[in-house]
């Protein structure tokens, strides 16, 4: 395969190696990098992109990103695996979801990109590596999570054509049942969307929880999806694992809480749940029970507040809802 | 019956009085007033004082504290249970260890009880809650936790006289196996340091995990115990539990990362583990591994760092020393 340069990655043939990514400077100068692993196949195929910790407390990511690299053998690949296993570094290093050094534009780097050179300091980063992005990857897999270990779902680009239709087979091939469809006018600036519409076919992965609210399992069961995408797009050898149909949601409400509270959810992820349904109680700061809240529409948990503290306006709740018959 | 009157909170009869107890100011003006519970029983006897989130986002010791109050009728209460169980307001609203208004000295409020009355942000709490608990708490439970779920352990001001006798009583009958006698050279600017050195029988209870990192099922053990401890001071009714023999520390090593890196831990709450063994591993942020965490001393762990990431410097383990059993 032809030789690439990501930073201070460079390929020379076949083979593993890393470096780092420049995305912006530091008040005193030293460059914010992020770190880069790319592995070459002996045979030529393409370019599979993975990234984690675009927002940088959803360690889940890394962790499945360095199982796969661990995992795979460039002399029985057929193409390459760029990864950028924690990608927003000053997030990651503080752990927390945007950039301490965002001082504008709320910072979640997974609204701004495709980024812009003369931006703010999240839109500068999504820009400095979405040029790599656009320049290098056939696909993209991007990692991310809600709260809680049971977080399990996918999304893909649906977009026209062959996006939204190699983006479903990967999807398939990854094999969560609970995955959206993500229609056009949703997730604006996100990787997914902007890599969908420049023509790359994309999967977000919500998987694990964030900080250390992952197990080892989540990590190793996700490594093992993420191989069987590999395998169809043909970039490892092997057959495809069927994990049987996927939900195919049409939609998704994003419920924010609408005061705050202690909290106990009472449901959790991938329960169906109906409109009205009772999804969590509220008490007060003496702990008597305060009130419920209640769910806002039928579908089924994609992720719910783990508690036990909520303030007006957290993600109470995010439900995927409409799954495609057929 | 004498009136208790603590803040807003004035308790002159049987049943749960709330209130709150001014502890700062906010810069708009506004008052910090930390929430203080009051239930008194039927019958007049001493007060056990209980307090939770001196370290702001270790909830677990706020819904047992609601646990347990919830659960006694005061008709069968001798005396009087005060609780705070959100001490630390400011820090318990921003889900962090100490108040974000600190701006000097660390702000460990548990290293700065007694408190000063014209001091920083932080020894003004202290100093506010310090005085009411002096003159009203015959005992005392502070509950606190470190990262994981499996935290479960306890220690007591072992300062000689009836603060040993009863403080070692106390411990008994919460009866978690692993447990420190504190010598009074120990963490000194303690809640319980002061409450043992004014003559106050006092037990740290270490239980659940921070943050979300805690189960419901563990706050209502730990209701129970502490049920146990009432049933011990004969504040409640009923025979007293005998959980068996427990591990007694001489002390214990408190050991901070020598590396930063990507972390993941071999061993959990509550194991024995001996000098040299490896205790958990770090790898590079391209998922190579790079070193291997040793444990310093033999001895129980009280407390490990979850992962996935570490600073140097950060708190890796928690050993109690020397543990004898009886």
């Amino acid at each position: 395969m032809k030789n690439i340069e990501i930073g201070t990655a460079r390929t020379s043939g076949a083979g593993r190696v890393t470096g780092w990514l420049d995305l912006a400077d530091y008040p005193d100068g030293s460059p914010m990098r992020a770190p880069v692993v790319i592995v070459t196949g002996v045979n030529p195929g393409p370019t599979v992109w993975l990234h984690g910790c675009v927002h940088g407390n959803e360690y889940c990511g890394t962790h499945i990103i360095h199982e796969l690299l661990r995992s795979v053998d460039p002399s029985e690949m057929s193409g390459r695996v760029v990864a950028l296993p924690a990608l927003n570094i000053t997030a990651f290093n503080a752990g927390i979801r945007m950039s301490p050094f965002e001082k504008y534009n709320g910072g979640d780097m997974n609204r701004n990109f495709p980024g812009d050179p003369r931006g703010s300091l999240t839109q500068q980063m999504a820009n400095a590596i979405y040029s790599e992005l656009k320049q290098h990857a056939d696909y993209l897999v991007d990692f991310h999570t809600a709260h809680t270990p049971d977080v399990q779902w996918a999304l893909y680009a649906a977009l026209d054509g062959t996006v939204a239709e190699t983006g479903e087979r990967m999807a398939k091939a990854f094999g969560y049942h609970d995955t959206l469809a993500t229609p056009p006018d949703m997730l604006a600036g996100s990787a997914m969307m902007t890599a969908g519409s420049d023509g790359i076919p994309a999967l977000i992965v919500e998987a694990g929880g964030k900080g250390p609210a992952f197990l080892k399992n989540n990590v190793e069961d996700a490594a093992e999806r993420l191989r069987n995408v590999l395998r169809l797009l043909e970039i490892l050898q092997g057959d495809v694992t069927d994990y049987g149909p996927i939900a195919n949601f049409s939609g998704f409400d994003w419920v924010h809480a609408s005061r705050g509270g202690l909290f106990i959810p009472a449901v959790a992820c991938g329960d169906k749940i109906a409109a009205s349904q009772v999804i969590g109680q509220y008490y007060d700061i003496f702990g008597a029970p305060s009130g419920t809240a209640e769910s806002p529409r039928e579908g089924t948990v994609l992720a719910i507040h783990p508690g036990p503290l909520m303030t007006n306006g957290e993600t109470l709740v995010h439900i995927g809802h409409d799954p495609r018959k057929d | 019956m004498k009136k208790i009157e603590i803040g807003t909170a004035v308790a002159d009869k049987p049943g749960l009085t709330t209130g709150h107890l001014n502890i700062g100011a906010t810069p708009d003006g506004n008052p910090v007033n930390t929430p203080v519970m009051i239930l008194r029983g039927a019958e007049d006897g001493p007060v056990l004082w209980m307090h939770a989130c001196v370290h702001g986002d270790e909830y677990s010791g706020t819904f047992t504290i609601h646990s347990l109050i919830r659960s006694i009728n005061p008709a069968d209460l001798k005396g009087t249970l005060v609780a705070m169980p959100a001490l630390n307001l400011t820090a318990f609203q921003a889900n962090q260890r100490m108040s974000p208004f600190e701006g000097f000295n660390g702000g460990d409020l548990n290293r700065c009880f007694p408190g000063r009355e014209n001091g920083t942000v932080t020894e003004q709490i202290a100093y506010a809650v310090f005085g009411a608990l002096k003159e009203h708490a015959d005992y005392f439970v502070d509950f606190h936790t470190a990262l994981t779920q499996d935290t479960k352990w306890t220690l007591y001001a072992d300062y000689g006289g009836e603060v040993s006798e009863k403080g070692a009583r106390m411990t008994r009958a919460f009866g978690y196996s692993s447990t420190l006698p504190a010598k009074d050279n120990l963490l000194q600017g303690s809640a319980m340091h002061s409450a043992g050195k004014a003559g106050i029988p006092v037990l740290i209870v270490e239980t659940g995990g921070v943050g979300a990192a805690f189960t419901h099922e563990a706050v209502d053990a730990a209701a129970e115990r502490m049920r146990n401890v009432m049933r011990e001071l004969l504040m409640l009714d009923g025979d007293v539990e005998d959980y068996g023999t427990l591990n007694y520390f001489s002390s214990f090593d408190w050991i901070c990362s020598p590396h930063g890196g990507l972390f993941e831990k071999t061993v959990s709450c509550g194991e024995t583990i001996s000098k040299g063994q490896v205790i958990g591993r770090f790898s590079d942020v391209f998922g190579a591994p790079v070193a291997e965490a040793h444990a310093p001393s033999s001895g129980i762990v009280l407390a490990i760092h979850p992962g996935p990431v570490m600073a140097r410097g950060d708190l890796l383990i928690h050993i109690g020393l020397h543990p004898e059993r009886r």
